[in-house]
């Protein structure tokens, strides 16, 4: 049969980002799909070369406007490890708090664009209404709405009071039983259903041989959380990877709303389990310029982020790399894409998540 | 064929008629800003001693001083609100207010001629300032 290509963006139907499939087609089928990548690259990585150590975190922060909080907290837990500088308690708990709200408000903010890229723009209106909430308990702790700027080497910039805390708890505790109606709606509605399930299926043992990371592995049934190593501090939180067995689309969608929910509860547990008072230390300054290399590992909304650090004792570090997880979601994309419908496409290329700044940097 | 009363979003679509809407209605209804947002730097000329720590830690090169001249000159445009001048200053020229100009459309005179967002302030001459202050004891 004669083979259409189509190009499939860089002006995605849903999507905001630049991404760049050619997609080939047989009749309405696609048999194959080739990526390309490149199209937002900004080279962040380079800047190591121009800005100082300890100003590069707002550079990494800025590397994705979603994750914004967890790439700045990745690059200092790198560098952290290299200079030996311990985190005091309380900086760590706070920590965990807001990497889980940007875990929640991430999730709404795709839950808002799945609805909308299979039509359903009334539940994306409500989804990203519950986001906006959560952007303002960010500008209260924070100061930003979107970039953070709280992480420093050694600890964070601000505190927020216990009663700022309690109170966050229990907007938190609402918006998770306002959104429990919204989950209903995903879960129950048979045009969306319809849509989803079925759709875009990757089983367990091909998320393992394609590498996939984050929600797109545990909709497979791949039990794989880089919480569960404990480190940073998720040792003393209790909590379950949230797992499904589909694979499809709806397997997909199910788990981030799962997500949101365990978010809210671990921000419940590390708000009880911190350190309680005023006037703690927050910030362990580093001394001296670093030396040595590191690797980090960061479970990120999307999945695994993997930081590698190389200093050589200047003030500019020698090397700056972040592997993003739609990086390592984009063979399973391909995967998936390969043998579905045309019209099956930007769903299933919206329900990985993918986040194009985050991949080219 | 699904009863489209048994849609799980009807109520909620129903309900969505006749509620207050979500959002504000922005010209008219602005939300201030909360406490300790970053907005805008604020500069204080008077306890400035112009030692550059600012300038050298900028990580958006946003600011730039002159010692001999004393000029103290910000782009509000390049600043990214990262609140590390702030820090840094020993004297507390600087601060950081909540709220920041929607827009700069008014092109200030800056070095390179005129651009928006450019402030600047030009400190007393230090010789000019001592002889002031001498004169002020003296009477
Ligand atoms: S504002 Fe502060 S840091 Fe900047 S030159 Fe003046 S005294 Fe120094
Ligand atoms: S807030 Fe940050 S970017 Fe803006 S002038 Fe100060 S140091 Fe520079």
């Amino acid at each position: 049969m004669k083979r259409t290509i189509i190009p499939f963006g860089p002006q995605h139907p849903v999507l905001p980002e630049p991404l760049v499939l050619d997609l080939i087609l047989e009749d309405e089928r696609v048999v194959d799909a080739v990526p390309t990548i490149g199209y937002i690259h900004r080279g962040l990585e380079m800047m190591v070369e121009r800005v100082e150590y300890t100003e590069m975190g707002f550079v990494a922060e800025r590397i994705c406007g979603i994750c914004s909080f967890m790439h700045g907290m990745g690059y200092c837990v790198s560098l952290e490890a290299i200079m030996n500088v311990e985190v005091p308690e309380r900086a760590r708990w706070l920590r965990i708090i807001w990497a889980e709200i940007s875990r929640v408000q991430s999730h709404l903010l795709w839950l808002g664009l799945g609805a909308d890229a299979f039509g359903f723009e009334n539940l994306f209106m409500h989804c990203w209404r519950m986001r906006e909430e959560i952007l303002d308990i960010f500008e209260k702790t924070t100061g930003g709405r979107i970039i953070h700027s709280v992480n420093r080497i050694g600890g964070v910039k601000r505190d927020v009071s216990d009663a700022e805390l309690a109170a966050i708890v229990v907007k938190l505790e609402e918006l998770g039983k306002a959104f429990e109606k919204t989950a209903n709606v995903f879960g129950k509605d048979p045009s969306i259903r319809h849509r989803l399930s079925g759709v875009g299926v990757l089983s367990a043992d091909d998320a393992r041989a394609v590498d996939a990371v984050g929600p797109m592995a545990r909709a497979s049934g791949v039990v794989m959380d880089t919480r569960l190593s404990g480190t940073y501090g998720y040792d003393q939180v209790d909590f379950e990877p949230v797992t499904e067995t589909a694979g499809d689309c709806l397997a997909r969608v199910v788990v981030r709303m799962r997500e949101v929910q365990q978010s809210i509860g671990l921000v419940r547990q590390a708000v009880e389990k911190m350190p309680k008072g005023e006037g703690m230390p927050l910030e362990n300054k580093p001394r001296g310029n670093p030396v040595g290399e590191t690797y980090t590992r960061l479970e990120q909304p999307r999945g695994e982020v993997l930081y590698y650090v190389k200093a050589n004792g200047t003030k500019n570090l020698e090397r700056f790399r972040a592997r993003t997880p739609t990086f390592a979601n984009i063979p399973a994309m391909i995967k998936l894409v390969r043998g579905c419908d045309l019209a099956d496409v930007p769903n299933i290329i919206l329900t990985i998540d993918p986040c194009i700044s985050c991949t080219e940097r | 064929m699904a009863n489209p009363l048994r849609l799980p979003m009807v109520p909620r679509a129903l309900r969505n008629l006749v509620s207050r809407p979500a959002t504000r209605r922005y010209p008219y209804e602005i939300r201030p800003r909360f406490e300790g947002a970053r907005g805008t730097i604020e500069f204080d000329v008077e306890t400035c001693n112009y030692c550059m720590l600012c300038m050298r830690r900028c990580p958006a090169a946003a600011i730039t001083v002159v010692r001999e001249d004393r000029i103290w000159s910000i782009e509000h445009l390049t600043c990214i609100g990262c609140n590390v001048c702030v820090e840094v200053c020993n004297k507390n020229s600087l601060s950081m207010a909540k709220e920041s100009k929607p827009v700069h459309t008014h092109a200030e005179v800056g070095p390179q001629g005129q651009r928006p967002g450019h402030e600047e302030w030009h400190g007393p001459d230090p010789a000019i300032a001592a002889a002031a202050k001498a004169a002020a004891a003296a009477t």
